[in-house]
């Protein structure tokens, strides 16, 4: 084995650190250019070879996380047992009045002969990463090509719209949400088809907050109204909550409202979401010509 | 020994960096496997300290949603840089490496951030807000973590700070005053 002298060692530094920070350089150069055309080969690879070990620790550091929420809880539970049994009490007479009211509204939904059916198949998934630097709002989840995920599914939970599937993996995804500034989906404040308040949500620089674009100025939008999506982004299905209006600076009839929303899912504690197994209708052949419509390889 | 214990510190920064996210929000803006790196960088082997910029890099970027590659760039670049100081100044002071360690978080902040602009995928985020937050996580652990790794393997430092920086030949004085002659 030959031994380097130090000086070798110092002459050579400077040629392996051009040579690293090149790959490193083509590397980024590559995935940039995949990130446009929608085509991340790369990406996948990596992230296939990085779930064999983020798999194992995520489930290992949630247990253990979840360990210690255990006995810290346990420390409050003497206190909360006075209070909750007094809670029962009450909650006792409130059931009696919510039992005459769930037997109403049986009849009710028989009457208006209402169906409660999803629409779109769903896939649980368990989310095992989150993006470890601080600038990307996106997320992994333990479901990927192998389960019929593909690129643009929505992703959602109980409470609402979290994002959408940017690359995929045969075992896992990666998801983008909502938040991050680059995402952008069609909205309508209220129900489809009774309110004309339409517009675009945008991620904003602050977490846990939505921007919505574009909603003309002489539209009344008051705060703690709902936003919905509309279909019409051709990646979102219609009718998913995105969030309730926490804000609004009034527009005129020539300048459109600064809307604030806070997005109905609880972004940054979920643990499992809802991929839906959605593909948009396709396009017309006249969107098909248009310059920037995302070409299908 | 000292490669080993880098090599196990690497790892474990880079499944922390990976957890700790999910246990509670703030902590993704302590960065790390940089301050492994930078710790490799202060041991004046430049060859180990950017294999392991480039390798706790691009094992980040795999799993964010920004490049891949630009992790591994300016931590490459952060480990070329403080290994060549390192190797001209002397640096074996715990408070002589906050300021490092808070520079090279600063720079590896700001290389990141233009990287991802002049390929057209600019950071969401406020920027200056994200930075003084990572500048001070980071640093502030950093030192703590620096202060337990100093205490595991201080010999070998010596050792090397020996070759480094011979000390100054000491000579005798010649008492004039002898006793017992």
């Amino acid at each position: 084995m030959v031994e380097r002298s130090q000086k070798d060692v110092w002459r050579l530094t400077p040629w392996l650190m051009i040579a690293l920070l090149l790959v490193n350089f083509v590397l980024m150069a590559f995935d940039a250019r995949e990130i446009n055309s929608g085509q991340r080969v790369v990406r996948v690879w990596t992230q296939t070879t990085t779930d064999f070990v983020q798999s194992p620790v995520t489930t290992v550091s949630s247990a253990i996380a979840n360990y210690f929420s255990s006995i810290s809880n346990l420390r409050s539970a003497a206190s909360e047992n006075d209070i909750l049994k007094q809670r029962v009490q009450e909650l006792e007479v409130e059931l009696q009045q919510k039992e005459e009211l769930a037997a109403e509204n049986t009849r009710l939904k028989g009457f208006l002969q209402l169906k409660e059916q999803s629409k779109y198949k769903v896939l649980t998934a368990r989310i095992i990463g989150r993006d470890p630097s601080v600038w990307f709002d996106s997320s992994i989840v333990n479901r990927g090509s192998l389960d019929g995920v593909t690129v643009n599914m929505p992703v959602v939970t109980d409470g609402g719209l979290v994002g959408r599937v940017t690359a995929v993996s045969p075992l896992t995804s990666q998801v983008d949400l909502i938040t991050r500034d680059k995402s952008g989906l069609g909205a309508v404040i209220g129900q489809i088809g009774e309110s004309n308040a339409l517009g675009v949500v945008n991620g904003t620089s602050k977490k846990d907050l939505l921007e919505m674009k574009y909603v003309p100025g002489n539209i009344d939008v008051q705060a703690g109204q709902s936003v919905f999506t509309t279909g019409q982004d051709g990646i979102f299905p219609p009718g998913l909550k995105v969030g309730e209006i926490v804000s609004v600076a009034q527009g005129s009839a020539t300048t459109p409202h600064q809307i604030l929303i806070r997005p109905a899912a609880r972004l940054s504690s979920m643990q499992e979401v809802g991929i839906l197994l959605y593909e948009p209708p396709a396009r017309t052949e006249f969107e098909q010509t248009l310059p920037n419509a995302v070409k299908k390889k | 020994m000292e490669g080993v214990k880098l090599t196990i510190s690497l790892i474990v920064a880079i499944l922390l960096q990976i957890t700790l996210r999910n246990v509670w929000e703030p902590l993704a803006f302590i960065d790390f496997p940089l301050i492994i790196v930078v710790y490799a960088a202060l041991q004046r082997n430049s060859i180990r300290a950017i294999l392991f910029g480039t390798i706790a890099g691009i094992t980040t970027d795999a799993l964010s949603g920004g490049l891949l590659g630009a992790n591994g760039f300016t931590k490459t670049l952060i480990a070329y840089i403080i290994s060549e100081i390192a190797r001209r100044v002397y640096m074996d002071n715990l408070i002589l490496r906050i300021p490092v360690l808070a520079g090279a978080c600063l720079l590896n902040y700001l290389v990141y951030y233009w990287l991802h602009r002049l390929l057209g995928q600019a950071p969401s985020g406020d920027v200056l807000i994200s930075g003084a937050y990572l500048l001070i996580g980071t640093t502030t652990v950093g030192t703590l973590i620096y202060a337990f790794l100093q205490n595991f393997g201080t010999d070998k430092v010596r050792r090397k700070k020996r070759e480094m920086f011979t000390p100054r030949r000491l000579t005798r004085r010649r008492n004039p005053i002898r006793l017992n002659k």
